[in-house]
């Protein structure tokens, strides 16, 4: 496959695959650091789509990275709420 | 339109009943119980709505209401999910928008 380049990683920011490779190459970094600078798993669903080909990304990239070293976190709110409903309001 | 006119489980199209509703202005034609993904699809709408910051277009992707792909504006409220949410009459969907980029246009004039 030799579009691979355009391939869309992560839906919610737009970040294709070209560029999160590009990225992870260059600066040989954890995938917490390749998400803060593509913005790949920043988006709408929190990265529930993509973190895991973030993860892998940099696994198969930077040397020495073991399966889920460093792997992107979860935080609260585990799934996308409105303001209404984490203020109780369930219209 | 292409549906399963007699499925197993679901039992046969016929006994449905139909309603309608309406998305971006334009009156389609639904199937009780079922959600407005499914619905628009049947009724070839593909589009559910466009990247907020890109303008490119999104229809549903995982339709298990994980990926937020497809979310739409119901009824007046922003952002419901158009795989889980189930078709009632007369409902008012409209796709989602681009939005504005004041900041962004600003820094990329500087």
């Amino acid at each position: 496959m030799n579009n691979n380049e355009a391939l869309m990683i992560c839906r919610c920011e737009e970040v294709t695959y070209g560029r999160l490779f590009a990225t992870a190459k260059e600066h040989q970094c954890t995938s917490r650091e390749l998400k803060l600078r593509t913005r790949a798993g920043m988006g709408f669903c929190g990265g529930r789509t993509c973190r895991v080909m973030v993860d892998r990304i940099i696994e198969s990239i930077v040397p020495n990275t073991g399966e889920g070293e460093i792997p992107l976190k979860y935080q609260p709110p585990i799934r996308p709420v409105t303001f209404g409903t984490a203020g109780e309001k369930n219209d | 339109m292409t549906r399963i006119i007699d499925h197993p489980v679901l039992g046969k199209l016929d006994d449905r009943k139909k309603i309608p509703f309406t998305f971006d202005g334009k009156v389609y034609e639904a199937f009780e119980t079922e959600t407005i993904a499914a619905a628009l699809l049947a009724n070839g709408v593909r589009t559910l709505r466009v990247h907020e910051e890109s303008g490119t277009p999104r229809g549903f992707y995982c339709n298990i209401g994980h990926c937020m792909e497809c979310r739409v504006n119901v009824n007046g409220q922003a952002n419901i999910r158009a795989c889980l949410t189930v078709v009632k009459e007369n409902m008012v969907v409209e796709r989602g928008k681009q939005h504005p980029n004041i900041v962004k246009r600003m820094v990329e004039n500087l």
